[in-house]
Formats: structure tokens, sequence, C-alpha cells
């Protein structure tokens, strides 16, 4: 009772002391960070020619339940930002905004970033984040570019003018998946399990009815894609039990988590049930996701394996934040895209605004050897990708992805 | 039938490894009126443990001490673990609470439901882990019957459980500890004053029951394979809600609360549809709790005025 | 902890209050000469100087989103608060809210993305309260047959089944995983309030007209009823309180009130989705209401602003970094007695760091070599004293499971040796957090307020401006 005013006045204290500190560091530098992190990059970003300085910022799962998603991207993303500053000698930093993958998260963070001095943004994650903070972005005209958002009416619906993808949508990657399925597969029957969740759904509402013209039986099938542990393990064995039938000669799974894939698989073999697994880009994992015989398709090539030394130098730089995973490479393109239409409006002499480098972001046109994707990089006027850049993999007896033709 | 079959075997693996949580979210509930909402993330704890043995013995591929001596290892070093954590959670977050009311301590223990989480995320990150039980033991080994399948990850699992929880009773209603757990859990001013050491029980009480969410991880990790940060959250509520509608307070009551929601759990999954099944099991439980309201196994308390 | 005395200790406890002296009595003279409305206007007052004098957008947002976990709060206190019902399903109350706003604002009702419903904030918002009181009804009539732990579980389900009705069923009109968006802003017949500061304004009405309703409740019959009813049941029952009445009243005015706040937030956001209303959220309103302190209205108030305003914080590293620093200092400033004290060990802590960042410094320039996390004065000023190796990551792992012995340890001490101890302690905490907290600032946010949690709770169990209980043996 005695404290209880100066309490109170503790609480509007910290409000406004909040206020103000938000309002001047809400794009926050984490640059420092970033170079204590980077070893050999850390002269080159931090100290970078200074003339071309500017801000940008990510938004993602960096806690909750898809935290693994999150900090890959986040670690490909602050690569891509070191790699830049260093070959463009612009000094950009990037600052991080967490959203647990939840819109309504997304939604206040991108408001504080709007706010800030930021030039432009990458991310968020997931299609329904990019719904609910598309129209907030458009209002400020600021660009922001997802390498993992593919609901194909982000782009077509004309609520999200300043969206732009470095993956192809759902229109494009559902339907090449079911044609593979269809011409090279040669089945009686699919099961086909959505996770519940919008990119899940998405690409099974394009695939189902491909599948259905050719003629194949469709078990369509839902798992709730918001359970984890004990409770995910035994929906998934539930579903191998009960609906894997020795007609389904392939189950498609277009989940965002490899691990669950693995464990369908394993169930199947353990239930002596042969079935052909089929994955999409989400569970493109080669160290989680290694059934023999399973189809994976994705938006690029494997850089892990390959001989490219722009793909080794990636490889082998995001190991200084944290390991390897095949879902952040597309974010290291979308950070990479932000950061060289940044670099062209300091070449031509003008200062990074959000105005500038929104049309800088319309006139993207990287080449295909230029960037760990594997294909050009520009964009349609809508944001979608210019172009397909679907990829499959055959994984072989020895749990190694191969990559093989889509079509 | 195969499926049937194969169903019921599934609902009672899981259903178990819900008990066991459970047991520890009852005991300690029975002691201090208190719901443990960290507990879920101690079992947690204790499945990246279990993890760590593995990679510390070589690996799923090269162990270099035989599978059996492997598994023992691992139960006795995440339970010592976790049971040494609960014992710290309880000294130095729930203690001061003792006399608080009853929604503080729900508030410390989502606190420490954040710091342990947070934690093994910030030291381990954020990739999930897997244990590749598969490749040191083989899951083609165990019993078939009528074309169903339980490994032997699953045998050992169901006896564990059986054995933890027939110990348990044992404890309780036997030993000296046992029933100062139950003059605690009464009244712990009479038990005090009747010169109980309450601190100590109620330290043993929490060992205990961390000691099986330890054992309960590892077995979670052994069967599941992989293990996240996250896995933990979820686990707690299923296990609170299992020691509920078993009756808190009842050991026999939480391990029949968990096997038997691991089994509607199971079975709406497999017969009816797997987007409705959440719901189908709520309903069951609500229905459960609406014609039984102190739980399945729960005694009515009859209030003295 | 309640202060447990005979009765004549607890009887003189007022008389111990009147002859205190210092600034604790002038704060309690404030305290008992201010009635509560003025303290409502002045506090109503403070918010709306706030809300014209600052023209940061950003400012206002947060504000806004303060005031409405202040509204959640409030909502939540009159169950769990009042009348001690575990309602652990209320944020289905609140996404009923949002999702009733949305249905009544958008293309949801109409066909093929067009038309709809599109009511004025001043009908649908009503309806939306009506509506959720009559859930809230419900409800509290199935908590009738179960107590305490029983019904937190009921509620429990609630929650999580409405998660799981809206994200399946019927997506052509709730959308389904999609949820609802393009709704229209707070609109009467004419104009729309969508503005950051025009809706901080609509949100402080709120607040404050809900402040003095439930004044009014909580000093009507009903409110001592609840308390009743909180305290003792069998013994309100036996003096014929209507205790079923009061559960199901209980229940049906925290809906309306979680419902009110629901239909903001839609409003605010422009989209509903079924992932908004998961236990992530309920969590942060339960701690929003204990920390403030369950029971009491400017408690809840005070809850749902600080609680919103440390994530705000925590989530910029500068100011996360502030408050890290802050709240060391202010953690020492309170608990070392005498003066002197304090300022020995402060300067104790300084000349440790940079004797120890010399030493190894010259022994391995590398250890040395990184950079502090922070940006900005702190930064530099803490460049030569905390040591930060070229490859933090690991190193700042150790420091942090070090650090977290260590305060344990400090608190089991006493006397000197924990005076000792602290220095060494606060040293190495600073050092794990240049290195390694503040890279990656998401998962810091989660820590730190885990740890405020379970620190303002032990230290007052009852809230910040809850009531101490006094306990006669």
């Amino acid at each position: 009772m005695k404290v209880r005013i100066s309490l109170v006045a503790m609480a509007l204290t910290a409000l406004v002391a909040a206020g103000c500190g938000s309002s001047k560091s809400s794009s926050s530098t984490t640059s420092a960070a970033a170079s204590s992190a980077t070893s050999s990059t850390a002269a080159a970003s931090s100290s970078g020619s200074g003339s071309c300085t500017a801000s940008i910022a990510i938004e993602g799962p960096f806690t909750g339940p898809v935290a693994q998603v999150g900090l890959e991207q986040l670690h490909f993303a602050q690569l891509a930002v070191a790699d830049d500053n260093a070959a463009n000698h612009t000094n950009v930093t990037l600052a991080q905004d967490d959203t647990q993958l939840t819109p309504s998260l997304a939604v206040s963070k991108t408001q504080s970033i709007v706010a800030s001095n930021a030039v432009a943004s990458i991310g968020p994650a997931g299609s329904q984040e990019v719904e609910a903070v598309g129209p907030i972005f458009g209002k400020a005209g600021m660009a922001f570019v997802s390498g993992s958002a593919t609901l194909p009416a982000l782009a077509t619906s004309g609520k999200n003018p300043t969206f732009f993808r470095v993956v192809p949508d759902d229109d494009i990657q559902g339907p090449q998946d079911a044609n593979y399925v269809v011409n090279h597969l040669h089945t009686k029957g699919v099961l086909i399990i959505d996770d519940d969740e919008a990119y899940s759904q998405g690409l099974v509402n394009v695939m189902i009815p491909v599948l259905k013209k050719a003629g194949i039986a469709v078990d369509h099938e839902t798992l709730n894609g918001t359970d984890t542990g004990a409770t995910l393990a035994a929906a998934i064995k539930s579903l191998v039990t009960s609906h894997l039938s020795a007609e389904d000669g392939v189950a498609m799974l277009p989940w965002q988590t490899a691990t669950s894939a693995q464990m369908f698989g394993q169930d199947a073999k353990q239930a002596g049930k042969k079935v052909i697994l089929f994955g999409t880009d989400g569970t493109n994992s080669p160290s989680q996701f290694n059934i023999p015989g399973t189809y994976v398709s994705s938006f690029g090539p494997d850089i892990a394996g390959s001989t490219n030394p722009l793909d080794q130098a990636i490889v082998k730089g995001v190991a200084k934040y944290g390991p390897y995973g095949p879902f952040g490479v597309p974010t290291y393109e979308a950070a990479d895209v932000v950061m060289k239409a940044i670099a062209s409006v300091c070449k031509s002499g003008g200062t990074p605004s959000r105005s500038n480098v929104l049309a800088a972001l319309k006139q993207t046109n990287i080449p295909a050897n230029a960037n760990p994707l594997g294909v050009p990089v520009a964009f349609a006027s809508n944001g979608d990708l210019a172009g397909n850049n679907g990829y499959l993999f055959k994984i072989n007896s020895a749990g190694k992805y191969i990559e093989i033709p889509p079509k | 039938m195969q499926v049937f079959i194969q169903t019921l075997v599934n609902g009672l693996v899981t259903g178990c490894l819900y008990a066991l949580i459970a047991l520890g979210y009852t005991m300690v509930y029975g002691v201090l009126k208190l719901l443990n909402f960290a507990h879920g993330d101690v079992y947690m704890v204790g499945a990246y443990i279990g993890y760590f043995v593995i990679q510390w013995f070589g690996g799923p591929n090269h162990l270099s001490i035989p599978v059996p001596l492997l598994i023992v290892f691992m139960l006795v070093i995440a339970g010592l673990g976790t049971g040494v954590l609960g014992v710290a959670i309880e000294r130095f977050a729930y203690r001061p609470l003792r006399d608080a009311p009853r929604i503080a301590p729900l508030i410390t223990a989502l606190g420490v439901s954040f710091v342990l989480e947070n934690t093994v995320l910030l030291l381990f990150g954020g990739f999930q882990r897997s244990y590749n039980t598969t490749d040191f033991i083989s899951d083609t080994n165990g019993i078939h019957i009528a074309g169903a399948h339980i490994d032997s990850v699953e045998i050992m699992i169901v006896v564990l459980t059986a054995v933890l929880c027939y110990g348990l009773v044992q404890l309780v209603d036997r030993t000296t500890l046992g029933k100062s757990m139950r003059a605690v859990a009464s009244d712990r001013e009479a038990a005090e004053m009747l010169g109980i050491n309450v601190d100590r029980t109620i330290a043993l009480t929490f060992f205990i029951g961390s000691v099986m969410a330890g054992v309960a991880g590892v077995m979670s990790g052994l069967e599941f394979q992989t293990i996240s940060a996250t896995i933990g959250f979820l686990a707690g509520l299923k296990a609170f809600t299992a020691a509920v509608v078993g009756g808190i307070g009842s050991i026999t009551g939480a391990v029949f609360g968990g096997i038997f929601i691991g089994m509607c759990e199971a079975f709406s999954l497999s017969y009816i549809s797997e987007k409705y099944s959440d719901l189908i099991v709520f309903g069951i439980l609500i229905a459960t709790m609406l014609i039984r309201p102190t739980g399945i196994f729960g005694r009515r308390a009859l209030q003295k005025v | 902890m309640p202060q447990i005395g005979v009765d004549e200790w607890v009887a003189q406890s007022g008389e111990r209050r009147d002859q205190g002296t210092g600034w604790r009595r002038v704060l309690y003279e404030l305290d008992t000469r201010v009635a509560w409305w003025q303290r409502l206007a002045l506090a109503a007052l403070l918010g709306v100087a706030f809300g014209l004098t600052t023209n940061n957008v950003n400012l206002l947002t947060v504000g806004f989103t303060c005031l409405l976990y202040a509204i959640l709060s409030l909502g939540l206190n009159i169950a769990a608060g009042w009348s001690g019902l575990l309602d652990l399903g209320y944020i289905a109350f609140v996404g009923f809210g949002a999702y009733g706003y949305a249905l009544f604002s958008s293309t949801a009702l109409g066909t093929g993305g067009s038309g709809g419903v599109h009511l004025a904030a001043f009908i649908s918002i009503p309806i939306v309260m009506i509506a959720g009181g009559l859930v809230g009804v419900l409800i509290g009539l199935v908590a009738l047959r179960l107590e305490g732990d029983y019904l937190a579980i009921v509620t429990l389900f609630v929650g999580q089944a409405f998660v799981e009705i809206v994200n399946n069923v019927d997506p052509g009109t709730l959308g389904g995983v999609n949820g609802i968006y393009s709704l229209d802003s707070l609109h009467g017949f004419s104009g729309n309030v969508s503005t950051p500061r025009g809706l901080y304004f609509v949100a402080l009405i709120v607040v404050a007209v809900l402040a003095w309703l439930l004044h009014l409740l909580d000093t009507s019959r009903t409110g001592r009823a609840w308390r009743a009813l909180r305290d003792d049941p069998l013994a309100a029952s036996a003096m014929t309180i209507p205790v079923n009445k009061l559960k199901v009243m209980a229940f049906s005015f925290s809906a309306a009130i979680g419902a009110l706040g629901g239909a903001l937030f839609a409003a605010q956001q422009g989209s509903v989705f079924p992932t908004n209303f998961t236990e992530s959220i309920l969590i942060l309103i339960f701690a929003c209401l204990v920390l403030g302190g369950a029971g009491s209205i400017a408690g809840a108030i005070a809850g749902g602003i600080i609680v919103w305003a440390l994530e705000q914080m925590l989530a910029s590293p500068t100011d996360a970094g502030y408050l890290f620093y802050g709240l060391i200092l202010l953690t020492l400033f309170l608990r070392i007695r005498p003066l002197w004290k304090f300022f020995a060990v402060l300067a104790g802590i300084i000349v440790f760091g940079f004797v120890a960042h010399a030493i190894v410094g010259a022994i391995s320039s590398s250890a040395t070599a990184g950079h502090p996390g922070s940006s900005g004065w702190i930064g530099s000023a803490v460049k030569n004293w905390v040591i930060v190796p070229h490859d933090a990551i690991g190193y700042g792992n150790i420091l942090f499971i070090l650090v977290i012995v260590l305060v344990l340890a400090l608190i089991r001490v006493e006397g000197t040796a924990r005076l000792l101890l602290v220095v060494p302690t606060v040293y190495l905490a600073a050092c794990c957090w240049e290195s390694r907290l503040i890279v990656n600032p998401a998962i810091t946010t989660q820590i730190m307020l885990g740890v405020i949690l379970i620190v303002t709770m032990a230290a007052r169990p009852n809230g910040l401006l809850g009531t101490r209980r006094v306990e006669v043996v």
C-alpha cells in the first residue's frame, strides 16, 4: 500500500522509457554483435566505406515451436548481410524481430519496423503472417522479401503491393510435384497428408486435382501441425497405422518439419508397409530426413555438395552462426537481393530510402551463377519470382540427396 | 483387427509416457497444492541429457559400450540430472512462495518454464536433435500380435512404467518417507509440529517426481527420436490433464489418467478423423470431468467446518 | 510471505505504520489521503498527456497494446482475482470477441469475398460483448460442478477447443488456417478510428470507464460476495450467499470484458488468425494479472502496462541492455545496506573487471579481441571492461551456466562472503551478456522475462499492487 503510487509511477516511467528507447532504436543494431560473431569479414563489414549506410530488419520465428526454421533463416540472412557488405563496401545493419510465427506478434513487430528507419525488410516466414503485415508494409511503401511464404494469393490479391518472394508459389510447385508422381511413380493410390497450416493446405489444394484427374485414388488426411513431441509422434504413428494402406504406393508429405517426415517414414518401415515418400521443400533437410528411395522437392539445388565457389563459401560461412540447413538458402537470397538493391541505389549516387530501394528491387536481375538458387532472380510485377526454380532430389540407398530432373 | 491392436499399442505407449510425467505432477500437487508448469520442461531437459549421453559414448553409430549398458547410463544420468534440477527449482523458485496465494506459484512456474526452454534454445540451438535409435536398436525385434508390431523400446516403456508405478505406490504406502509425504500433504503445519522435516520431505518429493520426468524424457527420445526445446510444454499440459482426470493426488489415478488420454488420442486419431481428434478428446475429457468432478480415482474431500 | 503473528501484533499493525517516518510514510499518507476516483483521474490525465504529447507512432502503438493488455487483465481479474476461479480458458473469450468483431466487419459473412456485414463499432462491439457474456454463462454452468484445479482443466480444454474450432470448422466463413483479414477499422456512422493516436485514446477511454465500473462492482454487495466466495466457498454458502449464481456471474462478466478486449485487438490488427489465441497469449495475460496484483483493479491495469512495456523493452537490444544493467544496479542498491557497502561493492566490480580484462588481455590477445554486443555509449564504456573473445559462442554458453550457479550460490551464503561473491558474479554476468546473450535478443527476451517473473513473485507474492496479507495464527 505504501509503495503503491511509487509503483504506478514506475510503471508509467517504464512505459515512457520503453517508448523513448524503442523510438530511436527499434531498428536497433546488431552490427557489433554480428561482427563479434564473424571473424574474417568482421573488419570489412563493420568498417565499410561508410558512405552507404542503411538499416534493414528481418522478421522470423526465432523462439517458439518453429525456432529451428527461424534461426536457420536468421543465420543465413546474417551471412548474406556480412558477405554483401564486404563485396559492395556498404554499411548495412540487420535488426532482428521475433514473431514466433504468430500473426499478431508479426503485426506489432512490423509496426515497430515501419516506425524505425529501416529501408527494407526480410521475411516474415509464414504466409499467414504475410497476409497480416502486407498492408502495413504497403502503406509505408516499404519493400519486404520473403524466402518462404508460398501462398499464391499473397502476390495476386493486390493487398500486398510491396511484397516480393524469391521462391515459386504453390501454384507452380504443387502441380509440378503432382505431375511427377503421375508420370513417373505409377501408383494406384496416394495418401496425401497436410499439417493444418497455410503452406501445407495451399499445396494440397492444387495437388489433389492433378492426381485425381489422372485417375489416382487420393486419401487426404490431416495432421495437427502445432503438436510437438509425444503428441505429434502419436499422431504420425496413428496415420501410419490406420490410413496407410497397401494400395497407397506413394505418401505425399507437404510439411514444414523434416523430422516429422522422418518419423513417418520410420514408422512405416517398422510397420512393414512399403510406401514411397514424397516430401516438399519444407522437409528438405539432408541431415534429418534421409530415408532411401524418397523424393524431396526444393526451391534450390543442394549447395552442400556443389563445387561452385559461391555455394561453398555459403556453406562454410554459415557455420559461424549455426548449422547448415537447406531451408535457409532462399532467405540468404532474399537478404542478398535487398543488399544488392541498396548497393545499386548508392552506386547511382542516392541515399537509400524506402522508395528508391523499392524501385531498385523491382529492377533486380541476378544471373544464375551469382546466387545460390541456381536460377536467374528477377521479379514479376506482382512480386512473384519470374521464372520457375523447381528442383527434385531422390535419396539414394546411402541416404544422400541426388538431384534428378523435376519433370 | 491389426489396426485395432496397433492402435491399442500406440495408445498404451504414449499413455505410459504421459503417465510417467503425470506422476511427478500429482506427487508435487499432493504435497504442495502447486501446479508445477515447469515439470514438462524438466522432462525436456531429461530428453536432452539422454541425447548427450549417447553422443558421449560415441554417437548412435559408433557406440563404445553395449546397448543395455547405454540405456542404463542414460536413465541413471538423466534421472539424477533432472532430479537435482527439480530440487533446485523447488529450493530457489518455489520455497519463498510456500504461503502465498495459489495463483502466485503458477506464475513462478511459468517463469521457470520460460527460463528452462530458452536456456536450452540458447545453449544448444534450435536445430532438432535426433536420438537415431534405429541405428543402435533394431526396430524389427519385438513381438508380433495378429499383424501388429510392438518393438523392444515400446515394451521397455510399458514395463518401466509399471515397475515405477508399483515402486512409487509401495514407497508412499509402506515407507516412512511415504508417510511423511502423506502427512505433509494432509496438513503441513501439523506435520511440522509433529517433528517431520517438511523441507526435506518436499525436496525429496520433487526429486522423485523429477526423476520420473527425466526417465520419461529419455524413453520418449528413444521411442520418438526427435527432441527439441519446445517438446516440454505440450507434454506438460497433457500430463497435467492426465493427473487431474485421474484424480489429482492419487498415484494410480495419474497412471490411469495418462493411459486413458493416450488411448483416447490414439483411437480418435485412427478411427475418427485426424482433424477433429483433438476436439473429440477434449469432449471425452470434459464429459469425464462432469461425470466424476474429482477425477476418476479422486477422493471427494470432506470439508470439515 | 504473509506476516504471521498473534492477535495483538496484528491489531497493532496499523499503529506501527502510523509511527513510521521517512519517504515510506509520505507515500503512505498520499495513498490514504487520495481517494480512488482522484487516483483514477490522475492516471487518466497522465495517459491523456502521454497520448497528446508524443508524436512517435511506435510509442502510441505500444501504448495501445499496453492498455489492451490492461483491459484483458481486468477481465481475467473478475474470475481469477476476485472470485478465485482459475480460468485457464480465458483466451477463448478473447478469441470469441475478436472473431465476432471480424465477422461483423468484413466480407466473411458475405459470398465470394464481397458483401458481408459491416456494422458500426457502436453496434458490433456491444453485440459481441453480450454474446461473450452468454458464452461465459454457459461455461459458468459447466463450472458449477467443478472445483479448483478440476475447473482449471476444463477451462483449459475450452480454450484449446476454441482454437481447434476456428481452425477447422467452416473455413469458408471463419477462414480456417488463413483467418479473416482486411477488417474494417473501428468506425461509427461517419468517421473511423484507424490512426494509432485515435486507437490509443479509444483504449484509454475504455480502460478508464472499465476501471470506474469495476470499482463500483467491487465495492458493491456482489464484489464482497465474490471475495467471500474466493476466501472460503463453504462459509460463504453457509452465509446464504448464492455461490452458484455468483460463479456464473463471474464467468459471464469476465467473458464479456474479454470479448471487448478481443474486439479491440482485432480492430487494431486488422485481421484474426487462430494462432493468435494460443496458450502463449494466455500465459502473458496471467503474468500481467498476477504480477500487477490479482484482485486489485489498479494492479491489473499496472500489470498489463508493465508486462507489455517490458516485452517491448527487452525486444530491442539497446533497451534490454539498459534494463539489464539497471535492474542489477537496482537490486544491489535495494539489498545492500548500508549505503557505503553498496558503493564499495560497485567499485569492487568495476576494478575487478578492468583488472581481469588487463590480465587476460596480456595473456592472450585473441581472448579479448571481440566486440561487446551493446552499441552506443554502453558499448564503448564496457569495451575495456568485459572480456569478449573472438569466438564468443561457446565461451558465452559456459559463462551463462556459471553465472546461474553463482547466483544460486549467492542466495545461499550470507554476510561478507555474499558481498565478496557478488563482485565476480556481476562481472561475469556482464561478460556473458555482452558476448552471448545480446547476440540472440529474441531468446534473451524470453529468459529475462522468465527471470523477472520468478524474482518478482519471490519478492512480492501478492503482486506489485496487491494487498499484503497478515495472518493470525
